[in-house]
């Protein structure tokens, strides 16, 4: 016989998510909220107040001779295809190593991984001065944004390399065994059972990573400042500069910042429509 | 045990969130009206980016400007509070929304205008009016009391004041004497940039304000300073330029030039005439045809390389000094001039400013406030930021004092710093970061790519083309700023009604 749940039971669960909801909904969904509503006017904080002008600061950014949205998100693209291939050209091996590595593989976990919880200002003011000392990258417009991107894969790399990891573990060593027995050699191994394993994680690590490329913002704030001759400036810097240093234009700058979640919006969709989870092998 | 930790525990969060409601701003106001919090002196909230965590001689400053105010107003309680520079206008926006703006705030030019555009400041010409203290007296703190550089930037057209200067600042060229004594053991040219004394003997230490008598003359100076090695690489620059100055690099060669970088009312960019985009040729070919400088580095500061003496000049400010000092274990054997003529310029120029203190519309305490903006703005004030931060005041009388003459003494770098503020024009001051946000990134490339260009394969069609780039965005920013004031000035009137 079913036992009968009590309205109150079944509330209980709710109420206890509910602070944490809230909280999440205050600082996120009504924050995206008022900034949509922002990007429709001409909006001055100090004034805090608003004149309804329709799409025209989405028009000013898409369309306007001095916009520089287009330029900043080609080198966010930009950005964001070097930062996706640098994770998985370093997350992946490192992850590789460390499952192999008899001895230590908790240590090099963690150093490894000791970049990543370093805070971002920190990690952008050893490196400036690493680049100042060593090749002057970012004096040059072609190697500035690949040398932010470089600090942006090494910062990242640890991360990935937990989740890649964590992935891995997961693979049945069965298989593996099998696949030896059938006489495949490390590259065969690695192509016909790693990866198609892997297949979700590597999903997974491909869409934070550009969802979190595609919002850089604190090395070229700190390093570059979006120089030299603009060669690093991206949407996220735009964004700001247009929000807080430039009177009266945080309606421009709401409106960029939506076009940005526009583009991350379609990525994703696509790539998770594309590379949508699917079960591997039946149990 | 653990249900009595929990019960502390609660507690110890109950109080620490009734604390934070009690100081933070909206509550605070509550907590004050109920009586809870009584002070036994007004308290004045001070901002200020100067701050001890970046020079602990600002420390010893406020220090002493807060015993000495407080010694002559024993009701009021002076709370300092930094804000660092680049935040400044986002924090002040905050707190002017979340109702715990300061009280008084050293305003920089970049902001005096649109802090006064929007509103948020307090028109202190009814404060001067009713003021007792008489021009021509220590406590004065008019017009007349100040150079006229100083009190360009204060003010709105219509004469409302909204600001007290407490500093005046210009850009000026530094150079380094040792280097300048050197080479003019046998050269004429640079021996008499040095001043001579009342015997006739040159002053090793002094050169003058307007040693350098126009561009040509300039290019000869620093060709003959700049030293090569072997590989013909610059290891004594004649000049250091930073090709990521932009508009702070050109906007005082310009003013020297007889240019403007725009105009009074901040409604159209002026940099892209004629004498601009000479000044703009001038600043590269230093670089390509004279080669005076090194590569351009970004991350090395010119005042990096000139505390290791490895550039006879530099553009830097009349501030400069103490730092310099300081950071070289006490070198003082450098001078200042102004920027020389230009082809089109008149004489030698530069651009000054007078940052300055102002009172917020929401000040409670104008009383308190005005007396404190009255002493640090008086000559006392300035005497305090001579004596603690080797800063020469923004008043004519501070240059009479005894303390004057002897930093003179001490320090003979400071020698020209009055002339050099009285002959330069006013500081570009109308959405200056927005401007050269726009501005800079243009300005760099042409000075990046000068001889690309002037082949005619760079990123600009021609030096002109680029300038004329530069100034149309600057328009467009010049012309949504004054939408938004116009948008001010509608919601005051209509609020007013």
């Amino acid at each position: 016989m079913a036992r009968r749940v009590s309205w109150s039971q079944r509330l209980l669960p709710y109420l206890y998510v509910g602070p944490a909801l809230t909280v999440a909904c205050l600082f996120s969904f009504v924050s995206m909220g008022i900034s949509l509503w922002v990007s429709f006017h001409d909006y001055d904080a100090f004034a805090g107040a608003s004149r309804f002008v329709g799409f025209d600061n989405y028009h000013r950014a898409l369309y306007s001779a001095d916009s520089y949205f287009w330029l900043a998100m080609r080198h966010t693209a930009v950005y964001v295809v070097l930062s996706v291939c640098g994770t998985l050209l370093t997350s992946l091996p490192l992850a590789l190593l460390c499952l192999r590595a008899k001895v230590g593989q908790a240590l090099f976990r963690t150093l490894y991984f000791l970049p990543s919880i370093t805070p971002g200002v920190v990690l952008a003011l050893v490196f400036y001065h690493i680049f100042s000392n060593y090749g002057q990258l970012l004096d040059c417009s072609w190697t500035a944004l690949p040398a932010l991107a470089l600090l942006g894969v090494w910062a990242g790399a640890g991360y990935n390399m937990v989740i890649f990891l964590a992935g891995l573990t997961e693979i049945p060593q069965i298989l593996y065994d099998a696949a030896v027995v059938d006489g495949a050699n490390r590259w065969q191994q690695f192509r016909h059972i790693t990866m198609p394993m892997l297949r979700n994680t590597l999903v997974f690590v491909t869409v934070m990573t550009i969802i979190g490329s595609f919002q850089v913002f604190t090395s070229v704030y700190i390093m570059t400042s979006g120089g030299p001759e603009r060669s690093t400036e991206v949407i996220a810097y735009s964004i700001f500069v247009n929000a807080f240093a430039v009177a009266g234009q945080m309606g421009y700058a709401s409106a960029l910042a939506w076009l940005l979640f526009a583009v991350i919006f379609v990525f994703v969709f696509v790539q998770m429509r594309v590379f949508r989870s699917r079960r591997i092998y039946d149990e | 045990m653990s249900r009595l930790k929990l019960v502390a525990g609660l507690l110890l969060a109950l109080i620490l969130v009734a604390g934070v409601l009690a100081r933070a701003g909206l509550t605070r106001r509550w907590v004050e009206d109920l009586g809870l919090q009584k002070t036994q002196r007004e308290e004045l909230r001070v901002w200020d980016w100067w701050s001890a965590s970046t020079n602990e001689e600002y420390g010893d400053y406020f220090n002493a400007l807060e015993a000495a105010f407080e010694a002559r107003n024993p009701d009021v309680d002076v709370i300092f509070q930094v804000v660092p520079f680049g935040n400044y206008v986002q924090k002040l926006s905050t707190a002017m929304v979340g109702d715990t703006p300061p009280d008084v705030f050293q305003s920089s030019v970049y902001w005096a205008e649109g802090f006064h555009q929007r509103g948020m400041l307090r028109s202190l010409n009814g404060l001067l009016d009713a003021d007792p203290a008489l021009p021509g007296t220590p406590a004065y703190v008019g017009e007349s009391a100040f150079l006229p550089s100083a009190w360009r930037h204060n003010h709105a057209e219509d004469g409302t004041i909204f600001g007290i200067p407490q500093i005046i600042d210009a850009s000026c060229l530094l150079w380094n004497l040792d280097i300048l004594q050197a080479a003019a053991a046998d050269d004429d040219e640079i021996r008499a940039m040095f001043q001579r004394d009342a015997a006739g003997a040159i002053d090793w230490t002094c050169i003058f304000w307007n040693a350098v008598h126009d561009w040509e003359h300039f290019r000869r100076l620093t060709r003959k300073l700049t030293v090569r090695d072997e590989n013909d690489d610059v290891t004594q620059a004649g000049f250091l330029l930073s090709a990521s100055s932009g508009a702070g690099l050109f906007a005082p060669w310009l003013a020297a030039n007889g240019g403007r970088f725009q105009d009074a009312a901040g409604t159209q960019a002026l940099f892209a005439s004629a004498r601009g985009i000479e000044t703009v040729e001038f600043i590269a070919r230093l670089y390509w045809v004279d080669r005076v400088c090194p590569p351009f580095r970004r991350q090395m500061t010119d005042g990096e390389m000139f505390k290791e003496r490895r550039a006879a000049v530099v553009a830097a400010g009349t501030w400069s000094g103490k730092d310099i000092t300081r950071d070289t274990m006490g070198w003082t054997h450098f001078g200042k001039t102004a920027f020389p003529r230009g082809p089109s310029g008149d004489g030698p120029s530069t651009v000054t400013w007078g940052n300055m203190l102002v009172i917020t519309r929401r000040c409670d305490n104008v009383d308190a406030a005005w007396r404190y903006v009255k002493f640090v703005g008086g000559l006392e004030g300035s005497l305090l930021r001579g004596q603690y931060l080797g800063y020469n005041g923004p008043r004519f009388d501070f240059y009479a004092t005894d303390r004057w003459q002897q930093a003179l003494q001490e320090r003979p770098y400071l020698s020209n710093v009055k002339q050099i503020c009285l002959a330069g024009d006013k500081l570009r001051h109308t959405e200056i970061i927005a401007v050269d946000h726009q501005a800079n990134p243009i300005v760099e490339s042409v000075l990046l790519h000068y001889p690309e260009i002037v082949e005619g394969r760079g990123p600009y069609p021609s030096v002109a083309a680029a300038m004329r780039t530069a100034a149309d965005n600057v328009d467009n920013v010049y012309r949504r700023y004054n939408e938004q004031v116009d948008n001010w000035l509608a919601l005051r009137a209509a609020g007013a009604d």
